[in-house]
Parts: C-alpha cells; structure tokens; sequence
C-alpha cells in the first residue's frame, strides 16, 4: 500500500484545522465554563473546610499542652480583648445614637415614646452588638492573627518552633483562639452597654424623654435570655474569627505577597461566616 | 551515633527535588553537603528533624528512623538537634535572650537561674554579649545568624544542622561563625552537617564533602579527595567553572 506523501498530510491537517468546531462541543464548552468554575471553587471551598476540621481537630489534641499555651494566654486576651475595647466601644457608641434617633423619627405620633428603649436595648443585644462587635474584630483580630502567623510560616518561624520541640499548634494557635473565644464575649458586653448608654443620653438630651421612659422601654420586653443569645453568638464569632485567621495564617504561602493574601481572605471569610452564624442562631435560638 | 539518610526521595507536585540521596554523617564529624541553589539541600536537611517527610527512602538519627517516630518521640528526638536556619528565623516578638531560652524553656530539668546563665554563656560564645535584651530588629545579619547559633547550641544539642551559616555575610564574620562550628565540634563533640555553597567556608569545616546533584549524591569524600576529584560537575562546582558542569550534561 502506497504511503501518504508528507505534503499531503500537510494539507489534509490544514484542511482539519478550518473546520468549524462542532456545534455541540463547542456550546458545551461555552456553557460549561460557568459549571467548570463553580466545581473548582466547590472543590477549594470543600478542601478548605476539611484542612480547617483538621487544624481545628489538631488545637483541640494540643489542649494538652497546657505547659505550651498557658502561658501566653493573658497576654492574647490582652491583644485580643483590652486592645480591642476601644474600636468596639466607638461603633457601639454611634450605633446607640443612630438607634435612638431612627427609633423616635420612625415611632413619632404612632407608637409611645418609650419604646426607643425597647428598640435600642434588644437591637443592641441581639443583633447589633454582636455582630458590629464580630465584624470590627474581625478586621483587627483575624488580620492581626492571620498576618502573624503567615509571616512566621514564610520566615521559618513556625519551622523554629518545630525544632525547639515546641508544637506549634499549641504554641500559637490554642491561646489565640482561647483569648479570642473568652474576650470576645467580654468585648461584646461592653459594647452592648455603651450603645444602650448612648441610646438612654441621646433619648434624654435630644428626642425630650425622660430616663424613668427610658428604662421602662428597656426593660419592658427584656428577658434574660436575651444575654445568652448576645454570649453564644459572641462566643461563637470569637472562635471563628481566631481559628481561620489561624487556618490563613498556617497555610500561607510565598512571601510578602502571601501573607497579604492571607491576611485578606482571613477578613473577608470571618465576615462572611459571621453573618451566616448570626442567622444560623436567630433560626436555632430564637 | 550517627545521620544517615538512606535512598531519600522527595517531589513537590511534578519537581522532583530528591531522587534517591544518601549520605552519613559520622560520630563527631563535620559533614558539609555542598550543592547549586535550589539543588535541594535545605529540603535534605528539614528531613532529618521531620519538618518533611519523605516520599520514600528514610532518615535515621541514633538509629531512629524519624519518619516512623510518633510525636513525642519527634519531640525527644528533636532536643538533640539543634537547626540553624538560612535566615536565622528568630522570633521576632521576642528578645534575643528569650530567643535564646525558648529551647531550654522546654527542658524541665533547668531553673530560671540556671536557663539565664546559659542564655548569657551561649551570647557570649557567639560575641553577641550584652545584646539579650535587644529585639531581632535590631541585629544586623550576622549578629541574626550568631544569635541563630546561640538558640542552636543552647540546648547543648549532640547534632547541629546548618542551613548556609555563612551566606551573605563579611569574610571576618563568616570567619568568626567557621571558628564557632569548629569549636562545637571539636570542645563538645557535636556532630554536625553543613551545607553551603560557600567554597572557602567549606573548606575550613569539613571533615568529610558530599555532594547533591541531581536529586542524588555525586561525590562523598574527604577533603583531599575532592580536590583530587575528577569528576567535572564536582570540579566545576568547587572552582567554580560552569563550562565544566555544562560538559556533563
């Protein structure tokens, strides 16, 4: 059987390569790309979850460590709480005044007076305070921690730990989300008690009611698990902020730039997560 | 009493960085392993404490094989190792003097008294008395890489592990650190493996060369006998002379 000459082939590729694409393939890839995308950020979401069960299911073994971690803990409560009170108690402040305002413009000739305190005092404990609380911190605690931590990954600090017979996880990550699960709950408290303050004087200097209304309005539907809900969610916030800001921090990669990274998704993923808990709590608690 | 590293194996997605190395390093022997950077030497080294595990082949410290210790193990394991990393990676929220006691802080053994003594007789070894008290910040690079050293030896470790002790620094303090691994093992019997690219400094530490190329070892032998090699990728290396190493490939 005579060969084909290589011109010939030559020719008949070049013929193949103008043949329009076939319909079908080519729609699937033009329509598929969307589904491509969303199977690999599926993919990354689920991998991410798995190596944050992990670290998290690593921290709660490295609680025995308690010679490891003990020690550094006051003073991760003092970075993650003390430090944090003044940024807290500023949102809070201007939240309680905005509420009182909106609360007597919205209510005016329709419902009593008093019931600003009854807005500002459950808005404060079971939505606002919370959740303002657990967003600033988690600008300043998750980037803090997250940016921390992926500088000693990149500069071999964690590497050091390791050497110096230190387990890491004890070391760095179990005081901070400690700290962070103990003092956010205390910031949060302290922030809901600035709002209702700044609630309770701008009603009796501005909107001409007095603080006897005031209180009244406070305490009229308030019910002490109230309080618990503004903890748990508190709690909760405390502990997602720290863990992925750790989870970030851990598993960075490359240098300056890496630790950027970090530091971004750290933020952006504990804001997200702490307004998804904050309706998961309202749907299981309330 | 020894390292060895048998048949060590290690890729990073589709580089293979290690491909069957091996190599000893002997009681009381300085072992410097020399190799091109990026040639994989640093990722030998981070095996021997378990920062890395292999793919396959092992390592055995004191007859351990360290892939196989469970953690605490790694962790006693470890208290005899001491690692003096590339950049120093002093931890930088810390003094020097508790960069210095951090290892010894794990030691039960020791009272605050006696982790201060040592803190100031390791700073002293490595000239950086007085400096305790100073951040990392603060140091230039060749006090970072001595108080890298001082953390290192505290412990008073049977092996030490240098990551290029001398890279980037001045002839009189790389000098000064080629006397300091000199003194740990020739006062306190340290075995110890360095790797380097730093020809001269190599010279003046090794009791014994090997060298990694390829993922695999090249050249294993005295000092003498590397300089008698005629092996040109180990000659091209030594003198510097790429033309040679070209040849080969």
């Amino acid at each position: 059987m005579a060969r084909s000459s290589p011109k010939l082939m030559s020719t008949a590729v070049s013929q193949a390569k103008e043949v329009p694409p076939h319909p079908g393939p080519f729609m699937i890839q033009i329509l598929g790309k969307p589904f491509v995308a969303l199977g690999r950020g599926s993919l990354i979401l689920a991998s991410s979850i798995g190596r944050w069960g992990a670290l998290t299911a690593e921290m709660i073994r490295a609680l025995r460590h308690v010679d490891v971690w003990f020690r550094l803990l006051v003073p991760q409560m003092a970075r993650v709480g003390v430090d944090s009170v003044p940024i807290a108690l500023f949102i809070a402040l201007f939240t309680g005044i905005v509420l009182a305002l909106q609360a007597s413009y919205t209510f005016t000739g329709a419902i009593p007076l008093y019931f600003v305190g009854v807005l500002v005092g459950k808005t404060m404990m079971l939505e606002l305070g919370p959740v303002l609380t657990g967003l600033a911190l988690s600008g300043r605690v998750g980037a803090n921690i997250a940016a921390e931590l992926g500088t000693m990954r990149v500069t071999e600090q964690v590497d050091a730990l390791e050497t110096l017979a230190y387990p890491p996880v004890a070391y760095l990550v179990v005081p901070r989300v400690l700290a962070a699960v103990i003092m956010f709950p205390v910031v949060t408290a302290l922030a809901i008690g600035t709002g209702i303050l700044a609630g309770w004087a701008t009603s009796i200097q501005l909107l001409d009611m007095s603080s006897a209304e005031f209180i009244s309005g406070l305490t009229l539907f308030f019910l002490p698990f109230d309080v618990t809900f503004a903890m748990i969610k508190a709690t909760s916030f405390g502990f997602m902020v720290a863990s992925i800001g750790c989870f970030f921090g851990f598993h960075t990669q490359g240098g300056a730039e890496g630790v950027g990274h970090a530091t971004t998704r750290a933020v952006v993923v504990s804001s997200m997560v702490i307004l998804v808990l904050d309706a998961f709590w309202a749907v299981v608690l309330l | 009493m020894a390292i060895r590293i048998c048949d060590l194996h290690k890729s990073f997605g589709s580089k293979v960085v290690l491909d069957g190395f091996s190599v000893e390093a002997r009681e009381g022997e300085t072992l410097v392993i020399l190799g091109g950077s990026g040639s994989g030497k640093s990722v030998a080294l981070k095996h021997v404490v378990g920062l890395l595990t292999p793919d396959s082949g092992q390592v055995e410290v004191d007859g351990e094989v360290v892939s196989e210790l469970g953690r605490e193990a790694l962790y006693r394991l470890r208290r005899k190792v001491g690692y003096v990393f590339q950049f120093a990676a002093l931890f930088d929220s810390m003094t020097l003097a508790d960069n210095v006691a951090m290892g010894l802080r794990r030691q039960s053994n020791l009272t605050g008294e006696d982790i201060e003594e040592r803190v100031a007789e390791c700073l002293r070894l490595v000239d950086l008395d007085g400096y305790g008290p100073r951040s990392p910040a603060e140091l230039s690079g060749g006090q970072r890489k001595r108080a890298g050293i001082a953390r290192a030896i505290a412990t008073r470790p049977q092996y030490l592990l240098y990551d290029e002790p001398t890279t980037g620094l001045d002839p009189v303090t790389r000098a000064m650190i080629d006397g300091l691994i000199l003194r740990m093992s020739s006062e306190l019997g340290v075995t110890g493996i360095v790797i380097t690219h730093d020809m001269d400094s190599a010279f003046r530490v090794a009791d014994r060369f090997a060298m990694l190329y390829d993922g695999r070892c090249r050249f294993s032998g005295t000092p003498d006998e590397i300089r008698e090699t005629d092996d040109p990728v180990v000659r091209g290396f030594i003198e510097g002379r790429p033309e040679l190493m070209e040849s080969e490939k």
